[in-house]
């Protein structure tokens, strides 16, 4: 069992509030990254759950079972850090050894040269060295096992990192930011590593991240934290499609969601631009923000009341996708325009383009942030 | 660039500045320790090993080569342990932790000498405050803690405290008496060494990363003593080489308290090697066996640098 219940969790230093009031329920076995722009909180909340920092108030819950009081080394937890946090004179096997050994042997096995003479130790230390080459070959780093940290490359030192986590069989495995200090191309490859491998643990993962595209390719659900509030818990798909509020919809998807200042009549008619949405806002009379991402606008060749037009600043070749940052007209925004290579290969930096929407996929935000449904009418 | 003779013209400078002050008169030292030269002689003889005989076999420089060495044993560990545990005290000291840097460090930037004089005071056997704190003190709390006279094999009658007290005060003459002038040489020598170790490990402890430690408490190391062993002890392992290296060879210098407390006596119980070469060299003026026990001072030297370098080094980074 991993389930870990975050209640009215909140942490300050001196008088600077890091986070607020949070709640969060972890399932057994599901694969939950906090996710955030750098300062959120994120780290602070995973170091709570953890116990290498003392919340200022609330519980931390795990199993059903109040750890408030329990220190670290007794939540049977298992951390990945940033830093790797490697013993760096230890070789890689005494680095995965060690949880085991200062866990299983007891104060008297551990001591030098004497405590082998403890009955128990042989049957202790064959136990941990099967542990360990079990853990080392799911980790393909069995041939590094006689080596030093400082010998290994970034990556190798991830897996080490790993396996010293997953060694013990934790209840939960905390990671805070693993992948960072990867290049891209490993970083991405690590992804599905740790994704095939929390299939296989069936383990709870509770992952930080300030990546977006970390959460919404790895994880069940995602927690997204702002300035130390979470602003929204949901699977990755739900949160893309249906952000709760602005800074979710902007925090989330790359390139970023395009956003318009748009107004709502007295009956709820939406317009833009020159533009009018055909879907009614159940708020009236008011300001809004409109936003649609990049893949939800098209560049084409009519013009109608349906388009705007605009200059294209920049064309981002991804190869896959090209990306137009265009100017409107009007001077008021820039946005952002996904086509598809095959369409708009002969648009080139400085073309005027024509660009309409793809309907039903708008998404409405009110002056203070916050999602506005459309009325079903 | 191979036939150009330009580096010679970068190094040579240094070069010959090193032969000029290092290695000229290290050669002139070794050549005139198989002499009988004296300064001012006009002539001299090579007289073979004699000197170096002399020292291994003459009472003195028997007695120079113990308290040499009873000097570098007692004062290296315990100096560089007391370091340890101060900076790591002074590392979990949330207040007050400059206040107490700079009173261990005091010893350390304070002129020797004057130090010296004020050792000396203080352990006048008549005058001394030592002594006079230690005769207010019998038959209280003073006799029963120094006296140790809590452990439960002393015999509170016959502790070196009790029988002082009972003899008229005959506490120890510290700096003037055979069997405890080298020690308490040895006590200031602590003194004065443990505040640079300190700081030392003071800038060693700030360089081990927090996570480390983190980490160790994730992986269930309770105990401040288990997270010492996996994480402090062999993150400071370069720290401590060098603390070592750096205190034996300082250690093995001590001159200016022996020389103002001592001048190696009595009965040359504190008779270390550099005040040896200064008695012998300057003050009676036989220049021979003073380069005899300066050769065999750098033999020491160079071991003891031999073996941190090549065998020490190979463990302690990684």
């Amino acid at each position: 069992m991993g389930t870990i219940s975050l209640k009215n969790i909140s942490k300050s230093f001196g008088s600077t509030q890091v986070l607020n009031n949070l709640n969060v329920d972890i399932n057994d076995g599901e694969f939950l990254t906090l996710v955030g722009p750098s300062g959120c909180g994120k780290s602070t909340l995973l170091r709570i759950i953890a116990g290498l920092e003392q919340q200022t108030s609330g519980d931390v819950l795990i199993d059903n079972k109040n750890v408030n009081r329990v220190r670290a080394s007794e939540r049977d937890l298992a951390m990945v850090f940033q830093s790797y946090a490697l013993y760096p004179h230890l070789t890689v096997r005494r680095n995965l050894e060690t949880p085991l050994r200062l866990r299983d042997y007891n104060g008297f096995e551990r001591l030098p040269l004497i405590g082998n003479f403890s009955p128990s130790k042989k049957e202790k230390t064959e136990s941990i060295n099967q542990l360990v080459n079990k853990t080392s070959e799911t980790l393909k780093i069995s041939e590094l096992l006689d080596r030093k940290p400082g010998q290994l490359s970034g990556g190798q030192r991830q897996r080490v990192a790993l396996g010293r986590a997953m060694v013990r069989e934790p209840v939960a495995f905390l990671m805070d930011e693993p992948l960072s200090n990867l290049d891209a191309a490993l970083r991405v490859h690590m992804r599905s590593e740790l994704s095939e491998l929390h299939n296989s643990l069936k383990t709870t993962f509770v992952y930080v991240t300030h990546d977006q595209a970390e959460a919404l390719t790895m994880s069940s659900r995602m927690a997204v934290m702002i300035d130390g509030n979470l602003l929204q818990l949901d699977t990755p798909q739900e949160v893309y499609d249906n952000p709760s509020s602005l800074s979710v919809a902007q925090f989330v998807g790359s390139p970023k969601i395009n956003i318009f200042k748009g107004t709502a009549d007295s009956s709820g008619t939406i317009s833009f631009l020159n533009v009018n949405l055909k879907r009614k806002s159940s708020e009236s009379n008011t300001d809004l923000h409109i936003g649609i991402r990049p893949e939800h606008l098209e560049i084409t060749n009519e013009r109608n009341e349906n388009t705007f037009s605009g200059t294209v600043a920049y064309r981002e070749n991804l190869g896959s996708d090209i990306f137009f940052h265009v100017n409107i007209e009007d001077g008021s925004n820039k946005i952002i325009v996904r086509g598809l290579p095959q369409f708009t290969h002969q648009i080139s930096n400085g073309s005027s383009v024509n660009i309409k929407r793809v309907s039903d996929k708008a998404l409405l935000f009110n002056q203070a942030g916050m999602r506005v449904q459309f009325t079903n009418a | 660039m191979h036939n150009s003779k330009a580096h010679i013209w970068f190094i040579a400078p240094a070069i010959i500045l090193m032969i000029i002050i290092l290695i000229f008169p290290l050669f002139l030292a070794g050549g005139i320790s198989f002499t009988d030269y004296n300064l001012g002689n006009k002539t001299f003889e090579w007289v073979g090993l004699e000197n170096y005989d002399k020292m291994f076999n003459r009472k003195t420089y028997v007695k120079m080569i113990w308290a040499t060495a009873t000097y570098v044993i007692v004062v290296v560990p315990i100096s560089v342990v007391l370091g340890l545990c101060a900076a790591m005290l002074l590392n979990s000291l949330r207040f007050g932790a400059d206040i107490y840097k700079t009173i261990f460090f005091l010893p350390v930037m304070a002129t020797l000498l004057a130090m010296a004089i004020a050792w000396e005071f203080t352990l006048h056997p008549t005058l001394g405050i030592v002594n006079s704190f230690l005769a207010n003190g019998c038959g209280g709390v003073r006799e029963f803690i120094l006296g140790f006279h809590w452990l439960p094999w002393v015999d509170s009658q016959e502790s070196w405290y009790a029988v002082a007290c009972a003899n008229n005060m005959d506490f120890p003459y510290w700096l003037k008496q055979k069997n405890t002038a080298i020690w308490t040489v040895c006590f200031i020598g602590i003194w004065q060494a443990f505040g640079f170790n300190m700081v030392l490990y003071l800038a060693g402890l700030t360089s081990i990363p927090r996570e480390l430690y983190q980490a160790a408490e994730m992986d269930g190391a309770k105990s401040t003593w288990e997270q010492f062993k996996l994480v402090t002890w062999p993150m400071l392992g370069p720290t401590t080489l060098f603390v070592v290296t750096i205190t034996t060879i300082r250690t093995f210098q001590v001159f200016d308290t022996i020389e103002i407390l001592t001048k190696g006596g009595p009965s040359k119980t504190t008779y270390v090697m550099m005040y040896a070469i200064f008695e012998k060299a300057i003050q009676q003026n036989l220049t021979s066996i003073g380069a005899a026990i300066t050769v065999v001072f750098i033999g020491f030297i160079l071991v003891l640098t031999f073996f941190q370098r090549y065998v020490i080094e190979k463990r302690v980074h990684y």
